[in-house]
């Protein structure tokens, strides 16, 4: 048995060199998106630079003013729902802001000429008055304003550069350290093998004295198929090996005949790369304020893309991508067929067609508003840690044995609600203590789900 | 069980011949060839062996095959701008109105899928008849044209438009006629829309002519009262109702409305008051009406007006020398006479006849009676059907001569159905510019230079006026899916008016004139659908006719019509005029007495038809002076001898594919006297009927009893006085503890009419299968209306069904029980039990579950349903180019609905107590966390019911409707013997038999 256990070493260690192999190539390519991360953190827009007048006023508690109040519908260095309002100082008087600021429709309403010129030019969208405002506030924040516009203004803008030639750089350390990794693994392999031969010509010379060189060198390669001869003659081997595949090959058969159709795991990419993980988790935008319709109907549905502009109007991402609006934000323009500098719908649109991953069969009715309204089951029971996928896949198997399991163990909650006092009252089994699980007010009956 | 009235559903049956016997022993139609195989040379063909393994290899590599494929991505497309009310996957309800009739339309994401009766409207109170129900179809029918034509051509509306108002223009000038041909327009705003257009274009005649036209009533009004209307008909007001040959439950003026106001007098709460109206009917072919009423008594067309006038002269106490030759009709006046009589002030009489004279005299009787102001209310009319062919005969002349420079046809097809369609097309040749607003290019379009493609009603703006103080709204519920546009709007753009857009106008004419009168606003109108002013006092009425004059004109003219065979023309109860000729949903409903789908037929008296040497599906030519038609025979129990009745709206040549050459055109009849001849040509042409095809084998499953004998003991009849069947349980007892889903079906109150069938079809996507599938007994509906024929020989007691057949008679005194069927939802359901997979199985709340997608065919649970209501799919019909006259296009695949699969090739299907319904009702009380309240949830049948005979509810709830209905003393339980204890409780029918026959 001495042959067949140094085969079983060599594929121990084929087996481990394959894994780094492995090993080594994921974590090149975990390793390149960091970097990417980083350089990516540029702003390069250049407004024209000047400052005339510094404005009086405490820009700290500017910042928080501006923050709170104005950031809806203003950004310094580009225009939003209202204009850019960096460099806003010089184009305007202070008096006349302070007038604005808190009032601009009563100042479009007076005909004021400057008023009207700003309230055509957007869309004739009155500015929110702000009457709350002392002049010191408003002084403030346009001191703040000062501050920070001229930061913007004077921003490095040679970024770009370094991030477009490192982006190239690192695709091409990762084709030479694939090559590399490829080399040193055959060296590896190579040396192994070599070691192992030598290891058993000492062995075997060890063995049979007094025969020749040649002699010995025939007999190292009679050996090599006398091994394999010898293992086919070994009955207990061929049967262990053959009890072995057939297990090996059922079990798989086995699980491969029970996940047909089963698409766990299904992570098809989408049309726009639209990330859960920024949205639900770090933002915590609640599942219903795009998925509304999961509360009141049969389907979550996927949010017209109107909703995606309540927000995206606004946010852009512009910090991300040189002052550019985010290619995948476009995507959203461009099926509306909006005009970010009009802020107007146009009329060559587009519907956005996503892909779609949780694929009920038509023979199953599932109703969103059921389980999650009445039942008051979290999203992330079925459709797992969503807050945490940058991009969905499918969490869940779907199958029918995961809803009746679940039916099963699930208890119905039905505190407060009238519907089901009625129905309990009538149980005998649960006065009796037993609990009121899904299944037992027939939810495992199969006109429940299919009709 | 007490009676000895033997039931019948077909002539096979009654006579029991061999054919049918035989035919009964199978559960299906066609035997399954084990026979064949079994036998020698099914063996020793040299086929077996190696065509099985050839097979069965092919067989598994294709499936093998198959299944490598790659599951296909779905997609997921949402909207940009959702519209604020729109969520998916929850329905929308919008106001409008079909036939003057206010209605709900259900749609879903924007698509209407389901119209649904307005409960607060005064006319169907929540309830609608099969074509409103199957309306829906229509707005999907791929017939219709996309695109204006003219010339035959595709055109822009630019080029219709220049086309119209220069041939509008011309006639003009050359101070020649330009004709509006109308159907019946009651609808205040098109008529706004024709006075302005004729304000622009002096020379316009507008002229509206009805397809089945009621302008004898109106004439005899006009005649006897001065006023030319046809009056409201108040059936719930009337004890006792004649009728002479007028189908007012199945296709008179109003149906839907009368049989509200009909079964009030005669349903439960009526018969539980000790109150039930009294029913004679007088008629040739056995009408729905006809099927309903206490005493039907059989009559030739000319005798009609004979035995009006003695009805009169009974009434009256004048003598005539007019005599009828039919004893028993003759007795039948006397005892009328008698009952009307006893009744005045509270009696109705009615008359189908479409004559000016025989309606004067039937305005006499009523005169008599004093049912002017009580069950006829003249001062409300009713605007359902204004035309008057005498005005298109006049037009037609006028045409003929030249002098007609421009005729428009607007819902209006005389091509089709004017009694001279040649005539028509000869003159119509003699006119210059000619303009259709069909959808289609019917048999009228395309005579016409250009078809200004006119909205289907879910599409467009409207409002109608049916009757008195009535107004409802017409709203579009989808956006116009061709390039179509509305008729009246394209008269408001050929006048120049000042408003383009008929929305607008119609909203100023409502403004100007119905909302200030109402106190409402126009957005309240869009909710509610309608308005109802307060009726106008009745005053004072008159007869102010020459009676004496009018009875001599009626019996001279009856005298014109007895040589030869009477021919009977009649409205189908599912066609009506033939306008929904191309509705698969209506082609394929059961006539509610013949069971005839997809056909028209003459209908002979089965020992009539022995005389004349003809048998059943015999092909016959029927010729009168100008017209003749071959048409197949059928034989109907009850049809007057000496007559041949024959159903019209059938025949049509342009309506689309499904309803192109399906039955004979039977308005050419119109035109010539009543007489026919027949004559057997070669040929056998077997109708689809679907009534054979569910025998009881004889059981006793209807049970009935007189109104005198429930006055006695309300149960008669039921058999539930006296001991009840032993009852064993193999199994152990089911719990409902929730909820318990029973229905109760008054069988007193259904009039066969067959809504609920529509109503089903479209609710639960039930496939239309066509005529051939019908004949194999294929047909897929879920709830059926068994028809019994019962006959009932005097001092004869029958207790074997082979005795009936030698019963000798003239097979003209037949009374009838509809019986609506579907799964019983028994609780020992015997389905249930021979399912081998468990496709079938019972809920705790009462129902019996189908789970298509476990069933795998073996069809054991339609054998061993009692009921015989279990639905097998033999194809994919509504996806399977073999079955092109329903669903085999993705446009018409709009009108599903949603909730419901479609089911597969393979799968049996059957009533689910529209279990989507009831899950939709209990979930919108668990998040409304309310309890469910009785009526939430109502199945589509008994939603549209006109008679309100099926009630539907949570048996575990005491106070529910069906919990009392089912405590009824009527209720009993078809084939409760069999102790399967079904869910569905019959209540017995009551015959109010009155003075003669007591």
């Amino acid at each position: 048995m001495r042959n067949f256990s140094s085969e079983l070493k060599k594929l121990h260690k084929l087996i481990a060199v394959y894994a780094v192999f492995i090993l080594s190539i994921s974590t090149l390519a975990y390793a390149q998106d960091k970097p990417a991360d980083t350089s990516n953190a540029a702003i390069a827009t250049a407004l024209p630079a000047a400052s005339a007048s510094t404005p009086s006023g405490d820009a700290k508690a500017g910042e928080a003013l501006f923050k709170a109040n104005c950031t809806s519908c203003h950004a310094l260095n580009k225009r939003v729902l209202g204009p850019a309002l960096a460099g806003v100082n010089n184009r305007h008087s202070e008096a006349w802001l302070l007038k604005w600021i808190k009032n601009a429709p009563a100042m479009v309403a007076s005909g004021d000429k400057e008023a009207l010129k700003i309230y055509n030019e957007y869309n004739q969208a009155a500015m929110t008055p702000f009457p709350q405002f002392s002049d010191d506030d408003v002084k403030n924040i346009l001191a703040y304003i000062k501050v920070e516009g001229d930061k913007v203004n004077t921003a490095p803008v040679a970024v770009t550069g370094v991030t477009a030639a490192s982006d190239t750089s690192y695709s091409n350390y990762m084709i030479f350290g694939l090559i590399a990794v490829i080399i040193i693994a055959l060296l590896v392999i190579l040396l192994l093998n070599k070691v192992i031969s030598t290891l058993e010509n000492l062995l075997t010379k060890k063995d049979s004295v007094g025969i020749t060189l040649y002699e010995e060198e025939t007999e190292v390669q009679k050996d090599k198929l006398a091994v394999v001869k010898k293992l086919i003659k070994n009955k207990k081997l061929v049967f262990f090996v053959v009890l072995c595949s057939v297990i090996t090959l059922g079990s798989f058969g086995w699980m491969d005949l029970w996940n047909t159709g089963v698409q766990t795991g299904y992570q098809p990419v989408q049309p726009i790369k639209f990330s859960h993980q920024l949205h639900a988790g770090t933002n915590q935008i609640k599942c219903q304020y795009c998925h509304s319709s999961a509360w009141k109907s049969k389907h979550a549905s996927i949010p017209s893309a109107n909703v995606c502009m309540n927000c995206h109007k606004y946010v852009q991402a512009t910090e991300k991508y040189n002052g550019e609006i985010s290619p995948e934000i476009k995507k959203i323009y461009a099926a509306l067929d909006y005009n970010p500098e009009t802020q107007k719908y146009g009329e060559n649109t587009r519907p956005i067609e996503w892909i779609r991953i949780h694929n009920l069969p038509d023979l199953a009715y599932f109703n969103h508003s059921q389980h999650v309204k009445v039942a008051g089951i979290e999203c992330q029971k079925c459709h797992g840690p969503i807050q945490e996928m940058a991009e969905v896949y499918q969490y869940s198997p779907l199958t029918m044995k995961w809803c009746i399991n679940c039916h099963r163990v699930t208890e119905v909650n039905s505190k407060g609600n009238a519907y089901y006092d009625k129905i309990l009252a009538a149980h005998e089994d649960i006065k009796k203590g037993v609990k009121v699980t899904a299944a037992v007010l027939g939810g495992l009956e199969c006109g429940k789900c299919h009709y | 069980m007490d009676s000895t009235k033997q039931y019948w559903k077909g002539l096979d049956e009654r006579n029991n011949s061999t054919e049918f016997v035989e035919k009964n022993k199978h559960e299906f139609a066609e035997s399954l060839p084990i026979e064949d195989v079994l036998q020698e040379a099914g063996l020793s063909s040299p086929t077996p062996r190696r065509d099985f393994l050839k097979t069965m290899g092919f067989g598994l590599g294709a499936v093998s095959l198959a299944a490598c494929t790659v599951s296909p991505t779905k997609k997921s497309v949402p909207y940009l701008i959702k519209p604020e009310e729109v969520t998916a996957g929850i329905p929308n309800y919008y106001t409008s109105s079909f036939k003057g009739a206010s209605i709900l339309v259900k749609t879903r994401e924007g698509r209407p899928i389901k119209v649904e009766g307005n409960p607060a409207c005064t006319i169907n109170s929540g309830s609608l008849d099969a074509q409103a129900q199957a309306s829906v179809l229509d707005l999907y029918d791929t017939a219709k044209l996309k695109t204006p034509l003219l010339n035959g051509v595709e055109h822009p509306w630019e080029d219709i438009d220049a086309y119209a108002k220069a041939g509008l223009a011309k006639a003009q000038a050359a101070g020649k006629t330009i004709a509006i041909v109308t159907s019946t327009v009651n609808s205040p705003s098109a008529k706004a829309v024709i006075s302005s257009f004729t304000a622009k274009y002096p020379a316009t005649k507008h002229v509206a002519y009805d397809a089945i036209s009621y302008s004898g009533i109106i004439n005899a009004n006009k005649n006897s009262f001065g006023k030319a209307v046809l009056p409201q008909y108040k059936f719930n007001k009337a004890n006792v109702i004649v009728s002479f040959g007028a189908d007012f439950l199945g296709s008179w003026i109003s149906p839907l409305q009368y049989t509200k106001q009909y079964v009030s007098n005669r349903n439960a709460t009526s018969l539980k008051s000790k109150k039930m109206s009294r029913h004679i009917q007088f008629e040739t072919g056995l009408s729905l009406t006809g099927t309903k009423a206490d005493s039907r008594i059989a009559l030739k067309p000319s005798e009609e007006g004979i035995a009006l006038v003695n009805l009169y002269a009974e009434l009256s106490g004048q003598a005539t020398s007019a005599k009828l030759n039919n004893a028993i009709a003759e007795k039948a006046i006397k005892l009328v006479a008698k009952e009307l009589s006893a009744a005045k002030g509270t009696a109705l009489v009615v008359s189908g006849s479409n004559d000016e004279h025989t309606q004067i005299l039937v305005n006499a009787i009523n005169s008599l009676l004093g049912s002017y102001g009580t069950t006829i209310d003249l001062d409300n009319p009713s605007y359902q059907y204004t035309g008057n062919e005498a005005d298109f005969m006049a037009l037609v002349a006028q045409m003929k001569t030249g002098s007609v420079g421009a005729v428009l046809f607007l819902d209006s097809n005389p091509a089709y159905n004017y009694c001279d369609a040649k005539g028509f097309i000869d003159a119509l040749a003699k006119v210059a510019t000619k303009i259709s607003f069909s959808d289609k290019n019917d048999e009228t379009a395309s005579l016409c230079d250009a078809v200004a493609i006119n909205h289907n009603y879910l599409e467009a703006w409207g409002d109608s006026n049916p009757v008195e103080g009535y107004y409802s709204i017409i709203q579009p519920t989808i956006n116009p899916v061709y390039n179509s546009r509305q008729a009246e709007e394209s008269l408001l753009l050929w006048s120049d008016s000042t408003v383009k857009d008929y929305y607008t106008f119609v909203k100023a004419n409502w403004e100007a004139t119905v909302l200030p009168f109402a106190g409402k606003t126009w957005n309240d109108v869009l909710q509610l659908g309608f308005v109802s002013l307060p009726a106008k006092a009745t005053s004072p009425i008159t007869f102010s006719g020459d009676v004496n004059a009018t009875i001599a004109i009626v019996i001279s003219e009856s005298k014109k019509n007895t040589a030869g065979i009477e021919l009977h023309l009649y409205n189908s109860v599912a066609l009506g005029d033939g306008k929904q000729g191309n509705n698969p949903f209506l082609q394929e409903l059961p006539d509610g007495v013949s069971k005839v789908t997809w056909d028209n037929y003459a209908a002979l008296n089965p020992k009539y038809a022995q005389k004349l040497g003809i048998s059943e599906f015999d092909l016959v030519t029927l010729k009168s002076d100008t017209y003749a038609i071959d048409l197949p025979v059928l034989f109907q129990p009850g049809q007057a001898h000496e007559t041949v009745s024959v159903a019209l709206g059938y025949g049509r040549q342009k309506v689309g594919k499904v309803g192109d050459g399906v039955g004979k055109n039977a308005y050419p009849f119109l035109a010539t006297n009543a007489a026919v001849t027949i004559t057997k040509i070669e040929g056998y042409y077997e109708l689809a009927q679907t009534q054979t095809h569910h025998s009881f084998e004889g059981r006793d499953i209807i049970r009935e009893a007189t109104f005198a004998e429930y006055l006695e003991n309300p149960s008669h009849g039921s058999g539930n006085h006296g001991e009840k069947h032993k009852t064993y349980d193999l199994w152990k007892k089911f719990e409902q503890p929730g909820h318990n889903w029973v229905m109760a079906i008054d069988l007193n109150a259904c009039t066969g009419c067959g809504a609920c069938i529509v109503a089903c079809n479209a609710e639960n996507n039930v496939p239309v299968v066509g005529k051939d599938e019908v004949v194999r007994r294929r047909e897929m509906h879920w709830i059926r209306i068994d028809r019994y024929y019962s006959y009932n020989e005097e001092n004869k007691s029958i207790t074997e069904e082979k005795e009936i057949g030698e019963i000798e008679g003239k097979m003209e005194n037949v009374s009838v029980v509809h019986q609506p069927m579907m799964c019983q939802h028994c609780e020992h359901a015997p389905c249930e039990t021979v399912c081998p997979v468990l496709a079938t199985v019972h809920s705790s709340e009462g129902i019996n579950h189908m789970a298509y997608n476990r069933c795998v065919g073996t069809r054991y649970c339609a054998n061993n349903c009692p009921y015989k209501v279990r639905r097998f799919n033999w194809f994919n019909y509504w996806n399977d180019s073999r079955f092109d006259n329903y669903l085999n296009n993705e446009f018409t695949q709009l009108a599903l609905n949603p909730d419901v699969t479609t089911r597969f090739r393979g799968v049996m299907e059957k009533c689910s107590m529209c279990i989507q319904r009831i899950q939709a009702g209990k979930l919108k009380a668990k998040i409304d966390k309310t309890t469910l309240k009785d009526g939430d949830v109502k199945m589509a049948c008994q939603q549209t019911c006109p008679a309100n005979a099926i009630i539907f509810g949570d048996a575990n709830d005491p106070e529910s409707e069906v919990s009392i209905a089912l405590k009824d003393e009527r209720v009993y339980y078809v084939l409760e013997e069999l102790n399967v204890q079904p869910g569905v409780g019959y209540m017995t029918k009551i015959t109010n038999t009155g003075l003669h026959e007591a």
